[in-house]
């Protein structure tokens, strides 16, 4: 059975919820153990990086074990920029199944990201584009690869894995 | 002639005082000043001569808030304009870099050529010019002062400037060290990152060479080193800071130290050891038969150099030159790079790569620690109840003119040095800025 984009949608908008809430086991239990997580930089205007190895992105890593780092991070109450947490919300739109077979998938979408900084009294929005791609794992389908292409990337101090 | 600026900068050697007055992070008179003053009015980075390798090729970048444009012409000669049409003022060249024999101005095609040189005026026979007009050049306005050194641009807006190499001074030496500067060079990987902060511009330059700072901001980066040294994080991630004593309260002996210099630059160190897992390690045996063992030695300690007022380069598990951009009293932006040696490994780039993301990005997981505090300090300089800040006294005892054993064995002769165990932190190299800063700004103040 391949990807509907009902199914696309209700995983997608669910990876979104658990972000906001900061749910953020929950969120690791989407993706696989060898699941990639790639928000690029930009070449030029017009660029992104498009090597990871040649060229710099703003966050890579190859496997889960790099985000579970980030959530370690987020949640230690040992970094000032992480807590209090910004308030977010994830506004994901044009979602299309790009390609599937009945193992994989991968899907298009657009997100913005609203968010709150309490503290600094300060709001803004970061958008862009996901690209996913899916892998059934015991029945379900799972993330195996999250693309982010941030397109407005003069970050206002901060721009974490909750908030793309 | 020289003005008492003691409210603002409180600089009494003789009785071990100095301190600064929040003033100075806050008030837009003086940000105005320090923007016509020190960014329009002295020397400033402006790129590296990688960003334009082959003739033709261009880059643009900012001066204060003056746009500018660097240009290679078709004889290899390098020059930097005002990228500022000299009819109506719009930019000639639209984007951060591209090659063009010709650029066309976009507003009335005015056209110049790669040597800047006014190349044609539309219409110009039917436009019933005057003499006037003739007798002015047409051709985009150069910097009054544009130099190289060891790959590194610098411009001044300002004619009355010394040579670069006396503004620079012993500093250089430090320049002519950066990732281990290879016969080949250096260059900027792609990918660029830019981030903004709304505190004031001087917060990012004390910072950089604070290392008072580091295991009180940084606790969750630490906490994730030490995490993947236990191989539960990502492995993909290997750093020589897991491998490093540097930042280990419990570290014995020198451990690092700082060094200043005339004009405002000034550097801090710690120790960190050539490892496996250091970018430059493959290199080593090459960077000591260029720069001598000393030299070599030098490139594996964690360094952080600031090239007053705009450029700093951060050495330790990668490489990241920053420039400076003011904005606005409360209000700076940051343009970043990850700086790199031409012709390394493949898989040394990629570890320099990964490295830097990590611990330089604005969504990485150090940088953001940074930069949020800096906000909250400027939040604290709207007080004036206790304007004179205590963070510039560590160290005062430690402090010695001129360089030392160190310093000596790379041929550099720093104003002052510090040699500190891991716990002191010296505060005393912001002197340096301040110096300077009140050097600059001193005549022009009430």
């Amino acid at each position: 059975m391949t990807l509907t984009r009902a199914e696309a949608e209700e995983l997608l908008y669910r990876e979104a919820a658990l972000l906001d809430d900061g749910l953020w086991d929950d969120w690791l239990d989407l993706y696989t153990e060898d699941a990639v997580f790639w928000m690029p930089a930009w070449r030029e205007e017009e660029t992104p990086t498009a090597d990871p190895d040649s060229e710099l992105s703003l966050i890579y890593y190859e496997g889960r074990t790099g985000l579970e780092d980030r959530v370690v991070r987020a949640r230690s109450g040992q970094s000032v920029a992480s807590k209090p947490r910004p308030r977010c919300v994830h506004c994901i739109s044009n979602v299309m199944v790009v390609r599937s077979d009945s193992e994989t998938a991968e899907t298009a979408a657009s997100f913005v990201v609203h968010l709150h900084d309490v503290r600094a009294g300060r709001s803004h929005a970061f958008f862009g584009r996901y690209h996913h791609r899916l892998r059934r794992e015991d029945g379900a389908w799972r993330i195996a690869g999250k693309k982010i292409l941030l397109l407005n990337d003069m970050i206002p101090a901060v721009v974490d894995f909750y908030s793309v | 002639m020289t003005t008492d600026l003691s409210w603002l900068i409180d600089d009494r050697p003789a009785e071990g005082v100095f301190r600064v007055n929040r003033a100075i992070f806050r008030e837009p008179e003086l940000f105005d000043l320090e923007m016509r003053h020190i960014f329009e009015g002295g020397w400033v980075f402006i790129g590296l001569a990688s960003q334009a390798p082959a003739a033709h090729d261009f880059f643009t970048t900012r001066a204060g808030n003056v746009p500018i444009l660097v240009m290679r012409d078709g004889e290899g000669q390098l020059r930097a304009f005002v990228n500022s049409c000299p009819h109506k003022g719009a930019q000639v060249a639209q984007t951060q870099q591209g090659n063009s024999r010709l650029l066309v101005c976009p507003y009335h095609s005015w056209t110049f050529d790669s040597a800047g040189r006014n190349r044609g005026i539309k219409w110009q026979r039917a436009g019933c010019y005057a003499e006037g007009f003739d007798r002015d050049s047409h051709d985009l306005a150069a910097l009054p002062h544009f130099a190289e050194h060891a790959g590194f641009l610098f411009g001044s807006l300002a004619a009355d400037v010394p040579p670069l190499a006396e503004h620079l001074g012993e500093a250089a030496r430090f320049l002519d060290l950066v990732v281990g500067q290879p016969e080949a060079g250096i260059e900027l990987v792609p990918g660029a990152v830019t981030f903004t902060y709304d505190a004031n511009w001087k917060l990012q330059l004390e910072n950089c060479s604070d290392a008072y700072h580091f295991t009180s901001t940084h606790p969750s980066y630490i906490k994730i080193m030490e995490r993947r040294q236990r191989g539960e994080g990502a492995v993909a991630v290997r750093s020589v800071w897991a491998e490093s004593q540097a930042w280990r309260e419990e570290a014995e002996g020198v451990q690092g130290g700082s060094y200043s210099f005339d004009h405002g630059h000034v550097l801090n160190w710690g120790r960190i050891g050539d490892a496996e897992s250091h970018p430059l390690h493959e290199s080593a045996e090459a960077i000591g038969a260029r720069h001598g063992g000393a030299g070599r030695d030098w490139v594996f300690n964690m360094r952080n150099l600031t090239i007053f007022p705009n450029l700093q380069i951060a050495e330790n598990a990668s490489s990241q030159l920053r420039v400076i951009q003011p904005i606005a009293p409360g209000r700076t932006l940051m343009r970043t790079w990850c700086i790199a040696p031409k012709g390394e490994s493949g898989a040394a780039r990629r570890q320099r790569i990964r490295q830097y993301e990590d611990f330089f990005n604005p969504s990485g997981m150090a940088t953001p620690d940074d930069t949020i505090i800096y906000e909250s300090c400027q939040r604290g300089h709207a007080s004036r109840v206790d304007p004179w800040l205590q963070g510039y006294a560590r160290g005062m005892t430690a402090s010695r003119e001129g360089g030392n054993m160190l310093s000596d064995a790379i041929g550099a002769a720093p104003a002052r040095s510090v040699l500190a165990d891991s716990q002191l932190c010296d505060e005393t190299l912001y002197h340096a800025y301040y110096r300077e800063w009140a050097r600059r700004l001193g005549p022009l103040l009430p």
